[in-house]
């Protein structure tokens, strides 16, 4: 049995566990039991980003301290995982324990949809659904990490689901954190193209891996096309999948 | 005042921390380093063709002014200035003009650089030059600036046309300027690539040729 | 050029609402884009010659001052003036007086980004030269008194009745015409003029050749080979990073750059000037003066991260997959340099204080720093500038933040670091967050957050956190009852 560690963003603890809920679902449905740190919290993204770089080291240090010691860290959050993964070995330069801490760390944790298909080695998880799917291609999760094909390798892998293409796929839907609070008028344009590409891709549910995507999309369709929706793919999988009831 | 800021700006760029770089990766060679000539001179053309260039293709000498006789009936042209370059001198284009009615000017003919401004930006139809190389990648033609050719004969008349032996044909680019820049104490003034008429979108996005330069380029490849 | 980056919230909302801006956002920089992609495609490894090109910006950057003098060099031995500018002033200067001594009256030029960083064409006009931009979208720019809308078209937006009554009025077109090559040819006519009597050619430079000492040009027009040819003065004016060590390098970035900017494989003009006419020419300029400004760049060189702002070879690449631009244009950037480009160069040129919305309008989706072929890591830069601006680092003009924002994150980072207190805020935050939500769906809530509500919503938040939720499923093993536990 792997000995994964679960990372839950601050966003789906507070605003989205049922994301949590079904991550861990997910997963112990391929037979991987992971383990939770109850004192986890956040991963100081917002610090970093809004320059405060002293009280992004502190979060980090916090989290670094109670992930350190686990094999595999899995989180469906690309933008998190991104943070962890890179930014955190950035902001320990001048420091050699912490550094090293960081760097130790790195490699092991894990955007869900990747521990999945490269880890793991699954690409059916054995969800069907009837309808068409599209795939919102988040910016870290694409750009940060590099992971695009494997989301998409799970949507197909799911039977009945019919993946249809979405226009401007990899561009940003506006969030970006603070950015969409500071810059209203610039994001609010950008999650409105992303959800007309959307709507004209003819998808019954847009796919995304990323939580903020995710607030910011079903947050504007909510309000302007009540009816349609995004789903992380944890939702999506996890609740397609046979046996498992919402 | 310039050596003052010279030895400021240059002694602050060096009081820095000096960083390395990491070596640099390999880069593969070009695709068009395998083209044999016939193949230079098709990807040329096509290259060319792409840019509204015309190409034709001739034997010989007496072919490329039988060529140029056809083209000048055409454009109708009645002035025209020509480099005197060694694709073109030996072309005698002046004997080729007073055959054709045509009126020949050259670098030579003019008193000074106003009087030769005034012709080739007001007066003459078109521009006649020779091409050092012509560069099979992108339908590209060099041509070294110096006082057989010169630089306005190419760019402010709203015709050129360019001859260009099949020998001049390089593959990429670095093939044409490793020759021109081989000897550091020859070096031409200018040299230019040329590769299909002036052009601009500027307006709408709307693109079209003949911007500040030539409005077209003809080129004739001998042999 | 008049500086606005302060202005930069102001100038998104009127873009944002401008159709004539919107219609070529829309279509234009996905054009290039995909332009760009194609014209990569013809290098038998795309990826490899992406990264051969930021390899040797690289260099360039850490080797900065050696090829300046080898650059100097070698262009001095080939009969070229060298003159080096600390400051915009120093280089304008030098330029007037140059037109003064040599009785200039009539100058045109080629286009040039670091000419509009230092606003030499003010400074002529105001001292009654002339000076025609030349390029076209550069022209009805500097005709209309715009900045640019993009760095490959400047103009590219401003409509075909503006243009028309423009050029009726300031470049001599006796009939109107709604026909955009009309419209062209009309400029050309009227600057053919200019082309044909100026006296002295200012242009750019998109490299200077350490090895050779040789200035390279990029262009599709032809202005900036008659600015070169026509006058018997010519004025070269260069950024320091502009140069490249070898002419080897200058192709290899020749080809990524045109393919980068307009998606050519080449231009069609790319001129290598190796110092001025020789004797005998009849054309081309008697004195070639190259100009190599500074500009606060040496200071900003002796910081590592920043100075790799330097890479940047301006093909516009990072504009033209910007989300943020390809929403705004380029005018809410309020300088020569717009895009990430300019958000990344515009704060260290004129300081962190009165460009703070440069660095931080942007979403960090790193679309910029994915396609630029010079390597420079726009975000990365950004995130930089934020902390300098945070910790107040008076070299770069940072100002500290307000100290409600310093506290919220600081509150902030308190709660990350203690998961009591991150649980507890959760709980006492709830009923207040939640105090009018309906159907699940919070769709307002003042303070800080008010902006996201204008056309958003954010979901209520559920019972339970998944710390909560962890306490009552975590322990179950995969089957049985964990199925049963729905999130509310």
């Amino acid at each position: 049995m792997n000995k994964v560690s679960l990372f839950i963003p601050c966003t789906v603890d507070i605003l989205l566990p049922e994301i949590g809920v079904h991550t861990l679902r997910l997963l112990r449905s391929l037979g991987v039991t992971p383990v939770y740190h109850e004192a986890q919290t956040c991963c100081g993204q917002p610090s970093l980003n809004a320059g405060h770089l002293e009280l992004a080291r502190k979060t980090a240090r916090h989290m670094i301290a109670i992930f350190e010691n686990d094999e595999a860290i899995v989180s469906p959050s690309g933008s998190c995982v991104h943070m962890i993964k890179h930014h955190y070995v950035e902001l320990f330069e001048g420091d050699r324990t912490w550094r090293a801490r960081a760097e130790a760390l790195s490699p092991r944790i894990f955007e869900l949809s990747q521990y999945i298909v490269d880890v793991l080695g699954i690409r059916d998880v054995g969800a069907s659904f009837n309808g068409k799917v599209t795939y919102h291609e988040s910016c870290h999760v694409l750009r940060g990490l590099g992971v695009s094909d494997q989301p998409k390798a799970l949507l197909a892998g799911v039977t009945g689901a019919e993946f249809v293409l979405l226009a401007n796929a990899d561009r940003c839907c506006g969030f970006g954190g603070e950015f969409a609070i500071q810059y209203p008028d610039i994001s609010e344009d950008l999650v409105k193209d992303k959800v007309k590409h959307f709507l004209a891709s003819g998808a019954d549910v847009l796919i995304l891996c990323e939580p903020g995507c995710l607030l910011n999309i079903n947050g504007y369709l909510s309000r302007n096309h009540p009816g349609k929706r995004a789903m992380h793919l944890a939702g999506f999988l996890s609740e397609n999948i046979k046996g498992h009831t919402r | 005042m310039p050596h003052d800021a010279r030895d400021e700006i240059l002694s602050r760029l060096k009081r820095t921390p000096r960083k390395d770089v990491p070596a640099r990766r390999e880069l593969p060679p070009l695709n068009e380093l395998s083209l044999d000539r016939e193949g230079m001179i098709k990807k040329f053309s096509d290259q060319l063709w792409l840019q509204t260039g015309v190409v034709h293709r001739v034997a010989d000498a007496k072919a490329a002014l039988e060529k140029l006789s056809e083209v000048a009936r055409e454009e109708k042209l009645e002035k025209v200035m020509v480099a005197t370059d060694s694709v073109i001198a030996p072309l005698d284009l002046p004997a080729w003009g007073a055959a054709e009615g045509i009126t020949i000017f050259r670098v030579r003919d003019f008193m000074n650089r106003n009087a030769f401004k005034h012709a080739v930006f007001n007066e003459v139809q078109a521009g006649i030059t020779g091409a050092d190389f012509a560069v099979a990648e992108t339908g590209t033609l060099g041509l070294i600036h110096d006082k057989d050719q010169a630089r306005l004969i190419s760019l402010a008349p709203i015709l050129h046309i360019v001859i260009v032996p099949a020998d001049r044909f390089v593959a990429v680019y670095e093939q044409a300027i490793e020759e021109v820049f081989a000897d550091t104490d020859r070096l031409p003034s200018q040299f230019c690539f040329i590769t299909g008429p002036s052009m601009t979108a500027d307006i709408q996005a709307t693109p079209f040729k003949g911007m500040h330069g030539p409005r077209r380029l003809i080129v004739i490849i001998i042999g | 050029m008049r500086v606005t980056t302060h202005r930069f919230k102001a100038v998104v909302k009127k873009e944002i609402a401008d159709l004539s801006s919107r219609t070529f956002l829309s279509f234009l920089p996905p054009l290039f884009a995909a332009l760009r992609q194609a014209a990569m495609a013809s290098f038998p490894d795309p990826a490899g010659a992406h990264a051969y090109a930021a390899d040797i910006r690289a260099e360039v950057v850490a080797h900065l001052p050696e090829l300046l003098e080898e650059f100097e060099r070698n262009a001095t031995g080939h009969g070229a003036k060298v003159i080096w500018a600390r400051d915009a002033q120093e280089a304008n200067e030098f330029i007037l007086n140059l037109a003064k001594e040599k009785n200039i009256t009539l100058v045109t030029k080629g286009k040039s980004m670091v000419s509009e960083e230092i606003g030499i064409n003010e400074v002529l006009l105001g001292n009654g030269i002339e000076t025609y931009e030349t390029d076209l979208g550069e022209f009805i720019t500097q005709q209309l008194d715009r900045p640019p809308f993009h760095i490959v078209g400047p103009a590219v937006n401003i409509s075909l009745q503006e243009i028309c009554d423009l050029f009726m009025e300031k470049a001599g077109m006796t009939e109107p015409t709604m026909d955009p090559v009309k419209l062209g040819y009309a400029a050309r006519l009227f600057l053919r003029d200019k082309f044909h009597r100026v006296e002295m050619g200012i242009t750019g430079v998109n490299m200077a050749v350490a090895e050779t000492g040789s200035l390279i040009n990029v262009e599709n027009e032809g202005n900036i080979r008659l600015s070169k040819s026509s006058p018997r003065i010519q004025v070269a004016l260069m950024s320091i990073e502009k140069v490249v060590p070898t002419m080897k390098d200058a192709l290899h970035l020749v080809r990524v750059l045109c393919r980068h900017c307009t998606g050519q494989a080449i231009s069609a003009y790319v001129s290598i000037d190796t110092g001025p006419k020789r004797p005998g020419e009849i054309d081309g300029p008697e004195e070639l003066y190259i100009v190599i400004v500074d500009n606060g760049r040496s200071t900003f060189y002796r910081d590592l991260r920043a100075r790799e702002v330097l890479r940047c070879i301006r093909c516009g690449a990072c504009m033209n997959n910007c989300p943020v631009y390809t929403t705004i244009g380029g005018y809410p950037y309020g300088w020569a340099y717009s895009g990430p480009m300019g958000q990344a160069l515009n704060p260290l040129l004129l300081g962190l204080e009165q460009t703070q919305d440069l660095y931080r309008a942007c979403t960090l989706c790193g679309s910029c720093k994915t396609v630029c072929p010079a390597g420079v890591d726009h975000p990365g830069l950004f995130l930089y500038y934020r902390t300098k601006d945070v910790e107040g680092d008076r070299a770069f003009g940072g100002m500290t933040r307000h100290w409600k924002e310093t506290t919220a994150f600081r509150l902030f980072t308190y709660g990350t670091t203690h998961p009591w207190f991150w649980n507890l805020a959760s709980k006492i935050i709830r009923p207040f967050y939640n105090n009018g939500a309906r159907d699940g769906m919070v769709s307002e809530l003042p303070g800080p957050f008010e902006a996201w509500f204008r056309s958003r919503n954010l979901p209520a938040m559920p019972k339970r956190t998944f710390h909560e939720e962890w306490k009552r499923i975590g322990k179950i093993p995969a089957e049985g009852p964990t199925h049963g536990s729905a999130p509310e």
